[in-house]
């Protein structure tokens, strides 16, 4: 197994996509590469066709308490070792561009994160419930307050 | 001919867990299928983040039946990366060795319902025989057969004491023997190539494009395992082999799991000839630091992944888990296309299907 090369990574990321991507160290264990939403689709083009980082492992949302007016999407990637593009969206018009037309296993995740965080997400079909019932009407499960803490 | 639609599940005789699939079929040609989970969705990550990180040692182990101790493997060791604790050697060493066993028995499981879908009923009560040895010792180590309860956050619940390590070599000896007759089963057998060899077969490509892990993507060739390419310790001091197939067909996917149930046995051996002596666990805090991490083992269906977010209590602000069912039934409908409707069972049998890790 090749590990990703890093430096050489951000080499090229730093040429083409310029000062839009911001390395992070948030995360143990991955190399964390900030991005604006709609750099995803060059970005992870760049991934699977220079780097053949082709395996998405999942992709995480959550919510963050200090900071109530974003979602944060990561794209868990892993080659060797794991790479994680995060994402900053808009809590109010959360909307991403799909990458299932050039990561098919992308599907599963995508509809998971719309569902449970109502991330719209744009380029592919629609995003029928994974988990939640067909007659789900209620808010998106993991944006809601629980008191049980 | 006509098409029609045939509903599969959630509750089903073919199933042993529920999802629901629509098939569309023209004749005996199957044309497609549609996937639909969450039968069994409990809310696990929601859950997490209203129970402490001890309770949640509890509560990942019950996001599977099967491979329950590699879920709290997984999940301690991203607790104590946050917590930057040093565990003792004999720690990883009795993980690891509940691991393996944990591989053995959910492989066993595995191809004990495969010969069950294809008539082989005396591969079936051998399979799960063998599996049965497997989980008295599993059961005389822990006290449990299912959930296990062996990790703790900062090491493990149990030692191994003087009978454990005799008992090991001698289940594994006999296993040993076992394994070399379902072998020649899978090698030889003229019914059981017959209904898998050349059955939904998927490509490397294939396998990458959808993302897929585990013994499905090794049986077309895609050479990954986390134990060595992402190991955590011990595989790293470990000899062991990933096995790969080219061909990719429900055969392929036999064959390799059955070849990493001797891995497994040889790895068990050596964790009982070369585990260290020292203590077991190292005091832990409830509360943890601040922080984020991510975690990936390999489970017996391939990478599991986890990651947690800390905000510094003791509560979890966020735990994802990807479990390797999820995308290996991403590509289910993919490989139900052009088979005979025969042939579902054996397609469905294939992929290892654990309906309650997918759906969490």
């Amino acid at each position: 197994m090749n590990k990703l090369d890093v430096d050489a990574l951000f080499n090229v990321l730093g040429g083409e996509i310029d000062q839009a991507c911001i390395r992070q160290d948030s995360i143990q264990n991955e190399v964390v590469i900030e991005i604006p939403a709609e750099k995803l689709p060059e970005v992870s083009s760049i991934l699977l066709d220079q780097f053949d980082l082709y395996h998405l492992s999942t992709i995480t949302a959550e919510e963050r308490t200090g900071d109530p007016d974003y979602l944060e999407v990561q794209y868990n990637f892993w080659k060797g070792s794991g790479l994680t593009l995060l994402i900053r969206l808009e809590k109010d018009s959360p909307v991403l561009r799909s990458l299932t037309g050039m990561i098919p296993g992308a599907d599963f995740y995508e509809r998971e994160v719309a569902e449970m965080f109502g991330v719209r997400f744009t380029h592919r079909a629609e995003t029928p419930p994974l988990l939640l019932p067909d007659d789900w009407d209620g808010d998106p499960p993991m944006l809601q307050k629980e008191e049980t803490k | 001919m006509d098409k029609m639609n045939i509903p599969i599940g959630p509750q089903h005789p073919l199933l042993k867990e529920p999802l629901r699939l629509n098939i569309e079929i023209s004749g005996e040609r199957v044309l497609g299928g549609i996937l639909r989970l969450g039968y069994v969705h409990r809310g696990i990550e929601k859950l997490a983040q209203t129970r402490n990180y001890n309770q949640n040692v509890s509560l990942t182990e019950r996001v599977c039946g099967i491979c329950s101790h590699v879920h709290t493997t997984t999940f301690c060791r991203a607790v104590e990366a946050l917590l930057g604790l040093e565990l003792p050697e004999r720690v990883h060493y009795i993980r690891a060795l509940m691991c393996e066993m944990e591989r053995i028995h959910s492989h066993l499981l595995w191809l004990g319902i495969l010969a069950k879908h294809i008539g082989l009923e005396m591969v079936f009560m051998h399979t799960w025989h063998d599996r049965e040895s497997i989980l008295d010792v599993m059961e005389e180590m822990s006290g449990g057969r299912v959930a296990h309860a062996v990790n703790q956050i900062g090491g493990v619940r149990f030692d191994l004491d003087e009978d454990h390590g005799p008992m090991v070599d001698s289940t594994v000896k006999k296993l040993k023997v076992d394994y070399e007759e379902l072998l020649d089963v899978i090698e030889h057998d003229t019914t059981l190539k017959a209904r898998t060899q050349g059955v939904a077969p998927l490509s490397t490509d294939d396998m990458k494009r959808y993302c897929v892990v585990g013994p499905v993507a090794r049986a077309s060739g895609v050479d990954v395992d986390m134990r060595r390419d992402d190991p955590m310790p011990p595989y790293d001091k470990l000899d062991f082999q990933v096995i790969t197939h080219p061909d990719g067909d429900a055969w392929s996917r036999t064959y390799v799991r059955l070849q990493e149930i001797r891995q497994s046995l040889h790895l068990c051996k050596q964790i009982i000839d070369d585990i260290p002596e020292g203590p077991i666990s190292v005091r832990a805090p409830r509360k943890v630091p601040a922080g984020e991490v991510v975690m990936r083992s390999e489970a017996p269906r391939g990478e599991l992944f986890y990651y947690l977010r800390s905000d510094g209590s003791d509560y979890p602000a966020r735990l994802k888990i990807r479990t390797p069912t999820l995308p290996a039934l991403g590509i289910l409908p993919e490989q139900l296309s052009e088979i005979h409707i025969a042939d579902i069972p054996v397609v469905l049998a294939g992929i290892d299907l654990c309906i309650a890790c997918a759906d969490r």
